[in-house]
């Protein structure tokens, strides 16, 4: 009913194409975040959705059927907007019943719905209150509030977080989840803050420049990125990628990266692939897998230690062939010198350095 | 030593208005003398014509029978009857014309610069010139009534500025025409500045047009509206210009509003302590309805 299609959507400004062919389905309930840095087009997907943009080509489906010239007004989304977009010159219960009023429903049911909006919100003692003036996390709600009022099957959010604090931001990204297993919508959510993405999605949607580049769960992403893009987009820090050539060495395929050494034996099955793959390749593994060790095969000069609170990164090496390693901060950790190290054999992943896309084994 | 001024003594209210005496002293002499000049008048039957300047006007003290004459001056009031209908019919059709116009020009059309400043050229002319243009456009040979003959299919002939309905008709005309575009400017720069997304969030809660407009439209330009308003009210209880060139208040008193009537008392009777009176007196009733409109508006 409320699943969303997008069929070979493309979106073209003038000379400028936004987004280049975008085919995603995303499931009836499913809460999906179009994750991209700025200008990837993932707000511009989601104004299509709304119907604030027609796409150049394509269509766009709610269940069955095809929205793509329905205008925006009777598409039947919720909106939050990354400004909100609050009616500043009414109160907080004029905003909320906007809608509910707007559709000519009876007094009585605008009251009770807007009341209860408010308690679960928690806007009730605010209600009079005029809106503009209101503290930004308070604007939040009531712009979630205000849509989620008109209880949309579809609930759209344009970077709703990125205004508020990092407390609150933390409070909110739970406060949303369990709104929308509560209200079991479908929701799509743009953001450029992968924690929020990883934290919140049932899958996420990662794009760059006008290309849709991944779909998968938050682990999916995470542990098998299909290309070098979304290998060090998502994380923080970002997946380690280094060059390297193929290259038979102690009695397996090895990765030769150059000023760091040779990498140890590559696991079976990611050797399986990368036999028949290019020899220039890139080699790539999470911060979080690295395990130092004086007697492994790559080692690097350490550059800098960051120690936040919890976990210190270290820094290795610099320009292209530079290393970030994150530890727990109870572990013994080098002061200076040659650092050597290997990745967790599971966690390498390798590209090709051509193409950028992942080579994998089976 | 001990006569040196010391800066913490001065740097309050003493130093604040040594400095700004001099313009203080400027300001009052320019708007509180006259005033008070006009009043010592208004409480007199002085004349130029009685051959003595101003500050002898005592001679001619008449207390406030000036002010009792304009209570019972059926010219007076029907000069302000007609001005308050000139304002009660232009100020309106201006508003919902220029508003109107306004809402076109909110989105993009081709030739929208052109028309654009076609649209604000009234504003531009002199109004003494477009009380000729209007002049001439009425006579009973000109192009209005050669129009108004294309719909009769028979030669029109009316005498527009010689009939005391049709002549205010005709002031109003010129005044709807040079003033629309100021309102339409006002107006557009309004509507310029609702915010985009506060529609498309209208529009996405199911708002339709009409209903935009009126719930998220209107209220964000309350305060442009209230100024327009105030700005073409304002100007339209002064009408002179244009009026005096078009009809010299006529035929007989017919278009006369108070701007022309106080022009030709000063000009032709020449009684200046009656002037000052209802100078006096108007001054007056319009502080406080200004005074009263305020008040309203800041609720």
């Amino acid at each position: 009913m409320s699943a969303i299609h997008l069929q070979g959507l493309v979106k073209r400004f003038g000379q400028f194409t936004a987004l280049k062919t975008m085919d995603l389905a995303i499931a009836d309930g499913e809460f999906m975040a179009l994750l991209g840095p700025s200008g990837c087009g993932k707000s511009t997907t989601m104004n299509m959705i709304a119907g604030m943009e027609r796409p150049s080509e394509g269509r766009i489906l709610f269940g069955n059927q095809d929205v793509t010239g329905l205008p925006m007004g009777r598409r039947g989304v919720g909106f939050v907007f990354q400004n909100y977009a609050i009616f500043t010159h009414m109160t907080v219960r004029q905003n909320l019943s906007y809608g509910l009023r707007m559709m000519g429903r009876p007094a009585s049911e605008v009251a009770s719905r807007t009341g209860t909006m408010a308690e679960m919100l928690g806007l009730t003692a605010l209600l009079d209150r005029p809106a503009a003036g209101l503290s930004v996390n308070i604007l939040q709600r009531l712009a979630i509030g205000r849509s989620a009022v008109m209880e949309p099957a579809i609930f759209l959010l344009d970077e709703p977080l990125s205004n508020v604090d990092a407390a609150f931001r933390a409070v909110m990204r739970t406060e949303l989840k369990s709104l929308q297993r509560q209200f079991r919508q479908t929701m799509v959510y743009v953001t450029h803050d992968q924690l929020e993405a990883m934290t919140m999605a049932d899958r996420i949607a990662v794009m760059d420049h006008g290309v849709l580049q991944q779909v998968g769960t938050p682990l999916e992403v995470y542990n098998d990125p299909v290309n070098t893009f979304v290998a060090r987009f998502i994380g923080a820090p970002g997946m380690n990628l280094l060059p390297g050539r193929l290259l038979q060495h102690a009695g397996g395929l090895c990765v030769d990266l150059g000023p760091l050494g040779i990498s140890a034996p590559l696991p079976g099955p990611l050797a399986a692939a990368a036999a028949s793959a290019p020899a220039e390749v890139i080699y790539g593994f999470r911060p979080e897998e690295v395990q130092l060790d004086p007697a492994a095969p790559l080692g690097l000069p350490l550059t800098v230690t960051e120690r936040i609170g919890a976990r210190s990164i270290l820094h290795l090496g610099e320009g292209e062939t530079s290393v970030r390693a994150v530890f727990q901060s109870g572990e013994p950790l080098p002061e200076a010198g040659l650092v050597r190290f290997q990745p967790a054999a599971a966690a390498v992943r390798l590209f090709d350095a051509a193409t950028g896309r992942a080579i994998r084994g089976v | 030593m001990t006569s040196a001024p010391t800066p913490e003594k001065d740097d309050g209210a003493g130093l604040g208005l040594r400095l700004t005496l001099p313009a203080q002293v400027l300001v009052l002499f320019i708007s509180l003398f006259p005033l008070l000049m006009q009043l010592y008048i208004s409480l007199t039957d002085w004349s130029p014509l009685s051959g003595m300047a101003w500050p002898r006007a005592w001679e001619f003290w008449n207390t406030f029978a000036n002010y009792l004459d304009l209570v019972s001056d059926d010219r007076l009031w029907s000069a302000l009857g007609r001005t308050a209908l000139v304002m009660a019919v232009c100020v309106p059709l201006e508003f919902g014309l220029g508003l109107a116009l306004a809402t076109l020009f909110v989105d993009d059309f081709p030739g929208k610069r052109v028309a654009y400043s076609i649209l604000i050229m009234p504003m531009m002319v002199v109004p003494a010139v477009a009380g000729y243009m209007f002049f001439m456009l009425f006579q009973s040979g000109g192009p209005v009534n050669d129009i108004l003959s294309w719909f009769t299919a028979e030669p029109v002939s009316i005498a527009w500025l010689s009939d005391p309905t049709l002549a205010l008709i005709a002031v109003m005309a010129a005044d709807i025409w040079q003033w629309t575009p100021l309102m339409f400017l006002i107006l557009l720069a309004g509507l310029v500045g609702v915010p985009d997304d506060q529609i498309k969030a209208a529009t996405l809660l199911g708002a339709s047009p009409v209903q935009r407009f009126l719930t998220i439209v209107i209220p964000r330009m309350k305060t442009i509206i209230v100024i327009a308003l105030a700005i073409r009210c304002i100007e339209a209880f002064k009408i002179f210009d244009t009026l005096y060139i078009m009809t010299g208040g006529g035929p007989g008193v017919a278009t006369e509003t108070i701007s022309v009537y106080i022009y030709k008392i000063t000009t032709q009777d020449l009684i200046w302590g009656y002037v000052a009176a209802i100078a006096l007196a108007i001054l007056l009733v319009l502080s406080l309805l200004a005074v009263w409109a305020m008040r309203r508006m800041a609720k």
